[in-house]
């Protein structure tokens, strides 16, 4: 199990955490590969949708970052973004999914360090979790066998 | 190459990358007074001298490690954050891991590993301050009453082991103690730098105190012992309190009045320990304060300012040589000045140093030190 | 629909990208990816030779999108976006994969940097072929600006806006403008006395046809978009008529109610009824209502009957809101001094001869409460002890940035104390002396040159010995602590944002930097800029700054701000929110999601027919996707961000390569 190497979709809104995980990358902080970066251009654009087809398609985890509280481009997309979203751990687990593969996140654009440390995190507590079953191929692989 | 790369996580660990060499630890450190011009101990420059050689080299030369008092003013001053005491502590470790010890210190960590208390006495000498008490033990009562090493074996300290029985009695507070089965809590003895024998006394105090499970809460006498249990025993379930915490709340709630008077003007010393490492100031000035005819004033050194007595960090057992001046006489003689006829502590070993410090300076009758403890049982 | 002909570029971004990502692995890679007619990389894509390559294959190969993958889009996105404009190309065709940022600086081994690489290259072919031309608009702008804060950087924006011809209000919640410089007794390096320098610019803002001051109010809320801001101004009511009152002062001598003198930094007193200090803008009185007799208590009004032949007291004056139409804004809320009684140890509070950098200001100052003699206790001092870095670079108490002028100004008052003082003995306790700025580096060794005792290292503490204090520090270049008595303290404490700001930049959408004053739009390109399009910055408010950087910056602000008024058009959004009416089953959900009310129910035709359908006013619309992840029917869908494009997206990422 050691040598799983998850794959998580990250869904980042512009104006926080996508400039933060740039300043990650102008300030060369070091973070594990497994993140794709998908941009939004806010954290409010996420449908639930979006987070179960990711798992379906190939993710192991999905992580959805905006701005802090407070601090949304537009004013209050986060604050629905967190309401909406904090409904889909118990969505997940009533799926059969593990519900640490989804997390939120605020990190700002001057967060650089955070973002790193955020990535890091993700990728170890999915890593724990293990390979996501409920991937299409792997049904797929399961009914074939 | 694997060395220095374990070196760098150790000084990030310590976080002394940080350091910007201002010297407010060194100019805030008590040992710093007392120690001489030719042998200063400057801990500023212990933490560039870490910076720039390996610990294991530095730690053979420095035998002045054994100085400090671990009382926290440097972590506390530092404007980044470092702290420069947990430096002096893992120079320690170094040499208690090699053995080069000063005698006094070697029988100190000797009498744990063999007696669980570092005064080399038997235990069956724990029972010598509750001799004609009837008391509960400890897994019968809700409150467990944790005296600590020196306040049992110490004579002058076993009547302020007395005194803390006193008043929960006439509180009605429901109590008990561990009577020879108490252990010592480790806190000189990390602060020494043997933390191999404190995680073995901390493993059995937890297996202790968790075993009972009547009890809710610890008192402690010392704020040496609170400051350990606090801070350094993850897996304690009972919410340990100095007793200047625990009666505080009960002055607050009304169950313990002072009643008679303490007509003397009380100047109150505060315990590093409890104070400067633990930022309780208040509680112990509320509960003197409470006490009617009392001539509260305060040092100019108080609080966060306060100058601590030499008492910690395993200073009970090894003395400083050629040094100006003690500390504590220095506090001494400022009551003095200030007309106090009466110094309080809240702390045994702040007693024990101010004590020691009246009697040196001849001015026993002039001055007097008394624990709080001591204070308010005289007046409830 | 008829198969995209996309073309790929990827940036070496010199050796940034290539050292860490294989390019040709890349190139190989892109070139078999479904619609893919061209894939070439080149050393810098961005500049002129790179664009052309993308130009010169749109039009050889018949391109019609484009996928650039070098460094962030919030980089050169602009920059790409034009090329293909000008090659005929609608610049919303256009993707970025930030293999830069995402891979080739944050993955130092290449097989990963180069495998991650594929994957967000994969995702944007796969997002490109679905994205759909967009049209640009525009909108007329308020030809208007509004600064907030009146201090140095609020004052100088101001006037730089309205000498360019467009009509400025300038809000500032105290009485007067002026802010801390007004305060400060001498500047240095020069040693220009303060106030004589600002004031001509404060006349300046009274005296311009297109300032309106607003003093004595607050900004509590903002609406709009760039070119078209609402925002509400609260007028506080200062109970004298400020276009009435000629600042006689005889109403004053009959109040009889005494508070402090803030301006005074709180060392001497100033009756209820007041003018904040003889030169202040507007030149009138105010009355503090949490101190007079009438409006505290009901009765007195003696200031009224005193004022009976101007009648310019009002005593029943009420607060009131405006409403006002700007087209940008600038926010210059500038710094609060760090508050010393933080640092207990330093004796600030406990002793009444340790004292901040901002009182010695006021004590210094011919202005000040001792018409500039510098007495303690009626006394002078003959050792003075100065203590840097009070409430700077210290993690503890939260600030770990350095202030920037708290060096050179312990260097002007040392130079002070030395002018008033000849005989005074100086010590400068100093962890490092920043002496940046022009003219900073030669004034710090005049002012050694004044025998005045430097000395490396800092205080850890302050207390009292007999009637002299001892700050007892360490000289760190001696190894040795030294006790150094005083009978004067002065604390440089640093700067903090001012405590209003927090809430305004809610209001404003502005980030902070961790060290929490306003975050600019880039640290290098965009100093004044913010996230928040038409928000500009100037002074403190954006971290602490001496005044020549406050006043170069406030330039800076005001010409960033003058930009769209002159224009006069703004280009609005462009990903807007589009509504598939024969979808919409017009539950109102994205109605409710929308921040900016930009979604209403409305009738719309439908062929023949007509029908009740969310519609969008694209003007509004500012491009967060809010209502799209609200929709159960799609109909919704966010420009440039649809469902179709973004599951597309997700499901490329999902497949390995």
């Amino acid at each position: 199990m050691s040598s799983f190497e998850p794959k998580i979709v990250a869904f980042l809104c512009n104006w926080c955490t996508y400039a933060g995980a740039d300043l990650a990358g102008t300030s060369r902080y070091q973070y594990p590969p497994n993140v794709r970066v998908i941009r939004v251009m806010c954290s409010s654009r996420i449908n639930p949708a979006f987070i179960i087809n990711a798992l379906l398609e190939g993710a192991d985890g999905v992580l959805v970052s905006g701005c802090h509280p407070g601090e949304c481009h537009y004013t209050s997309g986060n604050y629905m973004a967190r309401r909406r979203l904090v409904l889909m751990h118990r969505m997940l687990e009533y799926l059969g999914i593990h519900p640490d593969r989804f997390r939120m996140s605020w990190v700002s654009a001057s967060e650089g360090a955070k973002w790193a440390e955020v990535v890091t995190e993700v990728t170890e507590a999915v890593k724990v979790l293990g390979p996501n079953v409920i991937k299409r191929e792997q049904v797929w692989m399961q009914q074939s066998l | 190459m694997q060395d220095a790369y374990e070196r760098c996580v150790y000084l990030e660990r310590l976080g002394l990358f940080g350091c910007v060499q201002c010297g407010k630890c060194t100019a805030g450190c008590p040992i710093n007074y007392v120690t001489t011009q030719e042998e200063p101990f400057n801990i500023r420059r212990l933490v560039y001298d870490v910076l720039n050689a390996p610990g294991e080299e530095l730690a053979s030369e420095k035998h002045f490690l054994w100085q400090c008092t671990t009382c926290g003013t440097c972590s506390l001053r530092c404007p980044k954050d470092i702290k420069p005491r947990d430096v002096v502590m893992n120079l320690r470790s170094i040499l208690v891991e090699d053995g080069t010890l000063p005698p006094a210190i070697r029988d100190v960590l000797k009498s744990i590993s063999i007696n669980y208390n570092p005064w080399s006495l038997g235990k069956e000498k724990r029972a010598e301050w509750y001799k004609g008490l009837e008391l509960k033990d400890a897994s019968e009562a809700e409150l467990c009453l944790y005296v600590g090493c020196t306040p049992a074996f110490d004579s002058r300290l076993q009547k302020l082991a007395r005194s803390a029985v006193a008043i929960l009695q006439k509180l009605g507070i429901d109590f008990g103690i561990f009577g020879t089965e108490e252990i010592c809590c480790g806190n000189e003895i990390r602060r020494l730098g043997d933390t191999w024998s404190f995680d073995a006394l901390r493993e059995a105090n937890t297996e202790l105190f968790n075993g009972c499970e009547n009890i809710r809460q610890v008192m402690t006498l010392s704020p040496h012992c609170w400051n350990t249990f606090r801070n350094e025993y993850p897996g304690l379930k009972a919410e340990v309190l100095h007793y200047s915490i625990f009666l505080a709340r009960q002055l607050a709630s009304g169950a313990l009045k002072p009643a008679k008077e303490f007509a003397k003007r009380v100047v109150y010393h505060d315990p590093c320990f409890l104070g400067k490492q633990n930022e309780i100031y208040d509680e112990p000035r509320a509960l003197l304060k409470s006490i009617p005819g009392i001539d509260f004033v305060e040092f100019d050194r108080n609080r966060e300012n306060s100058l601590c007595c030499e008492g910690g960090g395993g200073r009970m057992w090894i003395e400083i040589e050629h040094a100006p001046e003690r500390l504590a006489n220095i506090r001494v003689r400022d009551a003095v000045e200030m007309g106090a006829d009466v110094i309080a502590v809240a702390c045994p070993f702040c007693l024990l140093t101010l004590e020691d410090a009246v009697k040196a300076m001849d001015l026993e009758g002039k001055v007097q030190v008394m624990d709080i403890l001591e204070i308010i049982n005289t007046t409830i | 629909m008829a198969s995209k002909r996309i073309g790929v570029y990827i940036c070496h971004c010199g050796v940034n990208i290539a050292q860490n990502v294989r390019i040709d692995d890349l190139r190989a890679f892109a070139a078999g990816l479904p619609g893919v007619r061209v894939a070439q990389n080149y050393m810098y894509m961005c500049s002129e030779p790179g664009q052309e390559m993308i130009r010169k294959d749109i039009a050889e190969n018949r391109l019609d999108r484009i996928v650039v993958v070098a460094c962030s889009p919030r980089m050169h996105e602009p920059t790409f976006r034009n090329a293909m404009k000008s090659a005929g190309l609608n610049p919303y065709c256009l993707e970025m994969a930030n293999i830069r940022e995402q891979c080739a600086w944050v993955h130092k081994d290449a097989d990963v940097a180069t495998a991650k690489a594929k994957s967000l290259l994969a995702a944007a072919v796969t997002k490109v072929s679905l994205l759909e031309p967009l049209e640009e608009r525009e909108v007329p702008v308020t030809k208007t600006a509004m600064v907030i804060g009146g201090g140095i950087a609020g004052i100088q924006a101001a006037l730089d806006i309205a000498d360019s011809g467009f009509k400025t209000y300038l809000v500032e919640k105290d009485a007067s403008i002026g802010g801390h410089m007004m305060q400060l007794d001498k500047t240095f390096p020069t040693l220009d006395c303060s106030a004589c320098i600002l004031t001509p610019k404060m006349a300046d803002i009274k005296n311009h046809p297109n300032i309106e001051l607003l003093a004595y109010s607050e900004v509590t809320d903002v609406k709009g978009f760039v070119g078209n801001f609402k925002v509400t101004v609260k007028r506080k009511p200062r109970y004298i008529d400020e276009n009435i009152c000629n600042a006689c002062g005889s109403c004053a001598k009959y109040c009889a109610i005494a508070i402090k003198d803030s301006f005074n930094a709180g060392l001497s007193k100033l009756q209820a009824l007041h003018i904040p200090f003889p030169q202040a803008i507007p030149a009138a009185y105010v009355i503090d209502p949490l101190a007079c007799r009438y409006t505290r208590e009901g009765t007195c009004r003696q200031c009224e009957q005193v004022c009976k032949d101007l009648n310019a007291i009002n005593l029943d004056m009420q607060e009131h809101s405006i409403e006002l139409d700007v087209g940008t804004m600038i926010m210059a809320t500038g710094f609060e001094p760090f508050d010393a009684n933080r640092k207990p140890e330093l004796g600030y509070g406990r002793y009444e001869n340790v004292i901040t950098g901002m009182e010695f200001e006021r004590i210094v100052s011919a202005s000040g409460p001792n018409q500039g003699q510098l007495l303690i206790n009626g006394k002078k001092p003959k050792e003075v002890v100065f203590i840097q870095c009070v409430g700077s670079r210290d993690k503890t108490v939260g600030n770990e940035y350095c202030s920037r002028v708290c060096c050179m100004y312990t260097a002007k008052h040392a130079h002070l104390v030395r002018e008033k003082l000849p005989d005074a003995k100086i010590t400068i306790f100093y962890i490092d002396v920043r002496a940046f700025g022009k003219g900073y580096e030669e004034f710090y060794d005049r002012v050694k040159g004044e025998e005045v005792y430097y000395r490396r290292g800092n205080v850890s503490e302050v207390y009292r010995k007999g009637d002299k204090l001892i700050c007892r520090g360490e000289d760190t270049l001696l190894g040795q602590a030294l006790e150094v008595p005083a009978d004067l303290v002065v604390l440089a404490v640093g700067l903090e944002p001012s405590p209003g700001a927090r809430e305004l930049g809610q209001l404003l959408k502005l980030s902070k930097s961790p060290d929490g004053f306003f975050l600019e739009g880039h640290p290098k390109l965009r100093p004044v800029e913010t996230g928040s399009d038409g928000v500009f910055l100037a002074g403190c408010c954006q971290g602490p700054k001496d005044i020549p950087d406050t006043v170069a910056q406030a330039g800076a602000a005001a010409a960033k701000a003058i930009i769209p008024l002159a224009q006069g058009m703004v280009k609005t959004e462009t990903m807007v929110a589009r509504v598939r009416a024969e979808a919409c089953r017009a539950c109102g959900y994205c109605v409710d999601a929308c921040p900016y009310d930009a979604i209403a129910l409305g009738e719309v035709r439908l062929g023949r027919a007509t029908k009740t359908a969310a519609v969008v006013n694209e003007v509004l619309c500012k491009s967060c996707g809010a209502c799209s992840a609200v929709c159960l029917s799609g109909a919704i869908q966010q420009s440039g961000f649809t469902d179709d494009q973004l599951l597309a997206v997700i499901g490329a990422i999902g497949k390995e390569y």
